[in-house]
């Protein structure tokens, strides 16, 4: 440097003790940042569940009647009661099964439909409008008929969730495939590959963020679809446990079976995001700091 | 040449033949031993990685210094931290002796993009920093105007963005930062990075001329060596990453410049030598490890 100061040492990139000294600090820094900011999320996250609670259990009785609203620590008993005596896994299980059958059938038959549309030439501009109605269409005006055609068992309902998660996944991946970018594809083509190719390096691959977008918020889409189907017609589910406690006033628990239908959705929740790591990890999520 | 009507009044004590500012003048930006590192974790492991080392720098009022280096040197690293965009991990950077806080609102800053609102016209895009300071809507529009004349774009006052070439972007959101007569502090990263080479040399005879005379002090990163030195009274050169400044040189080629012929002025050579050889001893120890 022109004042004289000593260089910075060409190769080994901590021989200043200088420097050194900076970047432990600065490692320190980050670390204590970090964990306070994880302190202060926890923080926040128990006040305001804290606080919801305590507003539940101020309104119960007070601003509504206990009835309707039951009260945390009655819903606490009812959780635990219907855990221990084997009804909760029970119904869970049924409803676990629909919602999973549910969702694997609306997910991949909505990606293979766009898949195939997106293939036929003109299949995207012929088929918009009729889909656009089918989506359009309440999905819970279907039950009936589902009951009506397929009884009260399983089906009608794994049907009714894949019905809830087709739409969506299937848009989702024709808007996505849309997406790749016609540089990439013209580059891939000169190095000599065929229509397969092109679409299974290039054309899936830029599609996939949207997929994954997709199979997220379709997880509680197909958990409805499930949860319907046993208001509108059943013996068992989770579903069937809500509708036959509510004809009875026994709100405590609603608001269980409600809590244990949260557990499947953190469950799937989980089981996305093991997918989302692994298919998108190449997704640029920040930019280099150097210039 | 009627391209003063703006400016700040000691403007007239500079001589354009002269050189634009004498070596102990007073400082507008000062960088004292800075350094940036960055440090992420996980649970696992941890990955530290210096972006600046030890950098010393003076940028004199009224001179158009110039900061070259391989990629990834860090020097818009130092831009930013004029801009008070990013602060230094250590030491200090300083404009007009007081430490830069938080964003510093008495510079321009100018990057690659030109990053100009899309929903505004010409005209609007180049009057929201006079707006955003509360200057009068008759004012602004007469400023703006103003501006827009001298870079040969009226008749284009009511178009959108999209509807520029690119060169005539770039010179909306130089005349956005220069409308703004608090500003007396330009920093412009690689700002003709994306423009094919002759509108690059026509913007740059345009800037020299908007910036020549107005006694504002510009800091330019470029990657490009003719760029800074047709520009530049001086320039930093940086080793690669991690950065610090290894050099810097006079380019003691007399204003105005003809930035057309640069490469046949007078003193054009002797510096270009030096600056590349100062530069090919970087960029050839750099190959093993590229940091872009």
């Amino acid at each position: 440097m022109s004042d004289g100061r000593p260089l910075g040492p060409a190769v080994p990139d901590c021989a200043d003790p200088r420097e050194q000294a900076i970047l432990a600090r600065e490692a320190a820094d980050v670390v204590r940042r970090d964990r306070r900011l994880t302190a202060a999320v926890a923080t926040w996250q128990v006040l305001l569940l804290a606080a919801l609670l305590a507003a539940w259990w101020g309104a119960s009785g007070r601003l509504v009647d206990h009835l309707f609203l039951s009260d945390p620590l009655s819903v606490a008993s009812a959780f635990g009661r219907i855990a221990r005596d084997g009804t909760l896994w029970f119904n869970l299980r049924y409803t676990l099964t629909e919602t999973l059958a549910g969702y694997a059938l609306g997910a991949s038959t909505g990606l293979l439909a766009a898949v195939v549309t997106w293939l036929i030439p003109g299949g995207e501009p012929v088929l918009r409008p009729l889909l656009l109605l089918a989506y359009a269409t309440p999905k819970i005006a279907l039950a009936p008929l589902m009951i009506l055609w397929f009884g009260i068992g399983l089906l009608p309902k794994i049907l009714l969730a894949a019905v809830f998660v087709f739409f969506i996944v299937f848009f989702n991946t024709l808007a996505g495939l849309a997406t790749a970018p016609p540089g990439l594809v013209q580059v891939v083509r000169v190095m000599g590959a065929g229509p397969v190719a092109v679409f299974r390096k290039v054309v899936l691959p830029s599609a996939t963020p949207f997929i994954v977008v997709a199979l997220r918020i379709t997880v509680p889409a197909a958990l409805i679809g499930a949860v319907v189907g046993e208001f509108i017609s059943s013996n068992r589910g989770v579903g069937y446990l809500i509708s036959a406690a509510s004809s009875r006033y026994r709100t405590a628990d609603v608001f269980a079976a409600i809590f244990g239908l949260l557990i499947v959705v953190t469950l799937m929740n989980a089981g996305v995001s093991a997918v989302e790591r692994t298919w998108v990890r190449w997704t640029p999520r920040e930019r280099s700091p150097l210039g | 040449m009627g391209l003063r009507a703006a400016e700040e009044p000691s403007a007239a004590t500079v001589g354009p033949q002269a050189r634009a500012v004498s070596a102990d003048g007073p400082v507008a930006l000062e960088a004292r031993d800075v350094y940036k590192v960055f440090v992420s974790h996980t649970r696992r492991s941890r990955r530290a990685m210096t972006a600046v080392r030890a950098v010393n720098l003076t940028v004199r009022r009224g001179e158009f210094l110039t900061l070259i280096g391989p990629s990834g040197c860090g020097k818009s690293t130092v831009l930013n931290m004029f801009a008070g965009l990013t602060a230094p991990t250590d030491g200090a950077v300083l404009q007009d002796g007081q430490p830069i806080r938080g964003v510093n609102t008495r510079g321009g800053y100018i990057t690659q993009d030109d990053n100009l609102l899309p929903w505004r016209t010409t005209l609007g895009n180049v009057e929201i920093a006079l707006e955003l300071k509360g200057v009068g809507r008759a004012e602004r529009t007469a400023r703006a105007l103003a501006y827009l004349d001298r870079v040969g774009l009226r008749g284009f006052e009511h178009h959108y963005p999209h509807e520029l070439s690119g060169g005539m972007r770039k010179r909306v959101s130089i005349v956005r930062t220069l409308v703004d007569d608090s500003v007396n502090v330009i920093l412009m990263d690689e700002p003709f990075g994306p423009l094919d080479a002759q509108t690059r040399l026509v913007l740059q005879d345009e800037l020299l001329r908007l910036w020549q005379g107005s006694g504002r002090t510009v800091v330019f990163v470029t990657h490009d060596l003719v760029e800074a030195i047709a520009l530049s009274d001086r320039i930093g050169i940086f080793t690669r990453a991690p950065g610090t400044i290894k050099e810097v040189r006079e380019v003691a080629i007399p204003r105005p410049r003809d930035v057309f012929h640069i490469h046949e002025a007078p003193g054009f050579a002797p510096v270009y030598d030096a600056i590349w050889a100062d530069l090919r001893a970087e960029i050839a120890s750099g190959r093993e490890a590229d940091g872009e």
